[in-house]
């Protein structure tokens, strides 16, 4: 066992415990045995890749759900789904109100208190929005205030109806340093008051920072805890990684090196910066054949960065793509992927409509704009079998296919465009394992044609697996670009980027 | 199991086109057993010319839900077109040769105004077509000063030409031993030209896609805009189209004229299966959706049981056949589960 891996510390009053919950979605695990102990008066920290369950846990805990096996007990003995919702608050990174009405009328909804006439403020709930600080707010619309402060309303909800299990769900994840450090201080205080408080975030160093134990979560069960001096940054980012298994083929050092010296940048951009100051002074450059990845946790940049060169997001700076300078240029040589398949795909389309969605003259029309529709049956036929797509036809709905198949369809899509740039946002967001890889693949082939990738990830494999190098962000700032075929193992490759994470801040 | 897939889409399309085949059918055999003249080429072709402007109406309208968007102001440019068309001819002397396009035109200008304020200006088209439907009818009480006008009897002061009263009334004449009307022609021709622009040309294709998911046609870099204000464009240009032809076949026009028709053409849109959600929409089941309104409507003039009865039937029609969609997809869903 890892120094600082320790089994769980079990609680006594006022304790939550969970053993072997277990819950599937159709085929997928999501839940597999997962036992934790939850203990008032201490801050719990939850990581994990996307995936692992940690929503899943939070459904349950919150009542939203019930587990297919295993309990939720408390001295009393078993929590029911009632018990639950009423005891537990979810505070979300965006908070579930109601936009319409105002902050102290977000306070009374659901307990209200009257059956007749329309509730009213009491003093209670005044004082309680003073110690927030949202008295001042609390005739304003809740769609009107920021976020912080609708974060802020989401908490006090939560305490206004007597939650005793506080759970935060990547809460600072688009909050400036400032109202971070505000949000932990309530964190704190409410963990202070003898409640449960558990924190599921990305960020490893408000782990560090604001929890005493961190449990993370692979595969939907819990896959060691760190604490006391063993709770570093490093250490997470290693246990993270560990025990996975990247794919043989992507860690072929001949592959990631066969970059042509001397050839001129594909993209350039220098001195690039968001209008609305998500990053700034970004400079970097991707050569062809080259699948670049851009990883950061939300509120980063690096997300913003990658829609930005998409065209979706106000930049000023230099921009070129094969040395022609403009943003207009770029958008119409580049294509893009949302990260969504909602946002990707026609749901009232086929598969093969799907595919060449994005095709016009001379592909899929005449000049006339007639459509040749026995090509187009033909190339779709031909795209299918190209871009691995498991579809008995072309021409079934497309709501049809998994969503692996469903994110190669809009892959597909976009590469059929023949961009000299594709620009995709988290590649491949609840895809399976196996279309992770073929999706990797089609990427790779795609760039081995001379073209570029540029993606946004959020996982350490991710980057692993699929990318040449690295563009780590740390609060809008480029902190690192990190070569993936330096790195050996996966878990070097986490512990350079936690590195160089760490030094930026 | 999945093998079976293209046949369920198949047999869907069937169910979907057949409901409404069906229900034709069925209409058609119970009015014959009211009235046993029902089932003649007489009653065929005459509710084919009745359902000529809903149709032609319903071709525009189609298109526009297709792509999203929704235009309450068919009608109303229906009668719009009319009674400018009225005006610049018999009260300003304008030569038919002349006023006839200018009101096609005019129909392609407020369509595009329609589709621009719901782009550009991004206001919802329902309040953009809301607020056209009012004006259009503003405009024609303006330019008729609320009165009607029939080419025939100009009023006192105005004098039309025998050469083109005759060239304007003989647009809807009627033909062969059956008085089968040219206006039926123009609709199969206008249905041709918009089916297949609809569902053989780029522009369709592309159409479907914005419809059924605009933010990701606008993050595929889809002309999403463009597209929306030609559909409204056409829209317009049917409708006034339809205006034309009502006027040289009626050969009267009254201020008011075409408001009527709005839900109506909603009406036969839905049936034919379009959503009002946008992407879904078919030419032949808007033609069959204003078939079977042409239908009910000649068959309840035949039996006459009072006005009330086309009403009635319009709005259990209407539920009805937008219920029987909404079971089917969920019978399809549960069989593809």
């Amino acid at each position: 066992m890892t120094p600082g891996v320790s089994a769980a510390p079990l609680s006594k009053g006022g304790g939550i415990a969970l053993r072997g919950l277990a819950k599937s979605y159709g085929n997928t695990r999501a839940l597999q045995g997962l036992d934790l102990d939850l203990a008032p008066g201490e801050i719990l920290g939850i990581a994990g890749p996307n995936g692992a369950g940690k929503s899943t846990l939070i459904r349950i805990l919150a009542g939203e759900e019930d587990a297919d096996a295993g309990q939720i007990s408390n001295d009393d003995g078993h929590c029911t789904r009632e018990f639950l919702a009423k005891h537990v608050a979810v505070v979300h990174q965006e908070p579930q109100l109601f936009p319409n009405l105002t902050v102290a009328e977000n306070l009374l909804v659901g307990r209200e208190r009257t059956r007749f006439f329309r509730p009213r403020i009491r003093q209670p709930d005044r004082e309680l929005m003073s110690t927030m600080g949202i008295l001042v707010h609390s005739n304003d619309a809740v769609s009107k205030v920021r976020l912080a402060t609708r974060q802020r309303v989401e908490i006090g909800r939560a305490l206004a109806r007597n939650a005793k299990i506080f759970l935060f769900d990547e809460p600072n994840s688009a909050l400036s340093a400032d109202e971070s450090r505000d949000l932990f201080r309530e964190l704190h205080k409410v963990s202070e008051a003898g409640n449960i408080v558990i924190l599921v975030t990305h960020r490893l160093d408000d782990l560090v920072r604001h929890t005493r134990r961190v449990a993370l979560i692979r595969d939907g069960r819990i896959d060691g805890q760190l604490t006391g001096t063993g709770l570093t940054e490093e250490a997470i980012a290693r246990l993270l990684v560990r025990g996975l298994e990247p794919d043989e083929k992507s860690n072929d050092a001949a592959r990631r090196a066969r970059k042509e010296p001397g050839e001129p940048p594909l993209l350039q951009v220098s001195a690039w910066c968001h209008t609305a100051k998500a990053f700034s002074n970004v400079e970097f450059a991707l050569a062809s054949r080259e699948v670049v990845a851009v990883l950061g946790v939300e509120g980063s940049g690096a997300r913003e960065v990658l829609r930005s060169i998409a065209g979706f997001e106000n930049s000023r700076g230099d921009i070129r793509l094969r040395g022609r300078e403009g943003v207009a240029h770029v958008r119409s040589a580049t294509a893009y992927v949302a990260p969504s398949r909602s946002e990707s795909l026609f749901h009232n389309l086929t598969v093969g409509d799907n595919i060449l969605a994005r095709l016009a003259r001379p592909e899929i029309a005449n000049i006339y704009g007639r459509l040749k529709k026995a090509e187009m049956q033909s190339r779709a036929d031909v795209e299918i079998r190209r871009f691995w797509v498991k579809a008995e036809s072309a021409s079934q709905s497309i709501t049809t296919l998994s969503g692996g198949n469903q994110q190669k369809v809009a892959i597909a899509q976009a590469i059929l465009k023949r961009p000299q740039l594709i620009l995709l946002e988290e590649p491949t967001r609840g895809v399976d394992i196996g279309s992770k890889r073929e999706i990797y693949q089609l990427l790779r082939d795609f760039a081995d044609d001379g073209a570029g990738v540029l993606m946004f990830c959020t996982e350490i494999l991710e980057v692993f697996e699929a990318a040449d190098r690295v563009l780590v962000f740390v609060q809008g700032r480029l902190a690192a670009s990190i070569k993936t075929a330096d790195h050996e193992r996966i878990e070097e490759l986490a512990a350079t980027v936690a590195r160089a994470a760490g030094e930026a801040v | 199991m999945t093998g079976k897939l293209p046949f369920r889409a198949s047999f869907a399309v069937v169910v979907r086109a057949g409901g409404l085949v069906a229900a034709i059918i069925i209409v058609a055999i119970v009015f014959d057993l009211f009235n046993a003249a029902f089932l003649s080429i007489d009653v065929g072709i005459s509710i084919l010319r009745s359902m000529c402007s809903v149709a032609i109406l319903g071709l525009g309208l189609t298109l526009v839900i297709i792509s999203g968007e929704i235009d309450l102001s068919v009608g109303a440019m229906y009668g719009f077109a009319s009674n400018i068309l009225a005006v610049t001819w018999i009260l300003g002397g304008l030569p038919i040769y002349l006023a006839l396009p200018l009101t096609l035109v005019i129909g392609a200008v407020v369509g595009m105004c329609n589709g621009i304020l719901s782009t550009w200006a991004r206001i919802p088209s329902f309040i953009v077509t809301l607020g056209s439907y009012n004006l259009l009818y503003g405009l024609s009480l303006l330019v008729t000063n609320a009165t009607t006008f029939n080419p025939v009897y100009p009023p006192d002061g105005s004098n039309v030409a025998a050469g083109q009263l005759k060239f304007f009334v003989g647009l809807t004449r009627q033909l062969g031993a059956h008085q089968l009307s040219a206006e039926i022609f123009w609709m199969i021709g206008a249905a041709l030209v918009v089916g297949f622009v609809l569902h053989y040309s780029l522009f369709g294709f592309r159409l479907y896609a914005i419809g059924g998911n605009a933010a990701a046609a606008r993050l595929a870099r889809l002309p999403v805009d463009k597209y929306k204000i030609l559909a409204f464009s056409a829209a317009g240009v049917l409708a006034a189209l339809a205006g034309i032809l009502d006027f040289s076949f009626v050969q009267t026009t009254q201020p008011d004229i075409g408001l009527s028709q709005t839900f109506p053409v909603f009406a036969a849109v839905v049936i034919g299966g379009a959503s009002l959600s946008g992407g879904k929409g078919t030419i032949i089941g808007t033609l069959g959706g204003a078939f079977l309104l042409a239908e009910l409507q000649t068959g309840l003039a035949v039996l006459s049981p009072g006005p009330y009865a086309q009403q009635i039937f319009l709005g259990v029609v209407t539920v009805g056949a937008v219920g029987l969609d909404i079971a089917l997809s969920r019978f399809r869903s549960r069989r593809a589960a």
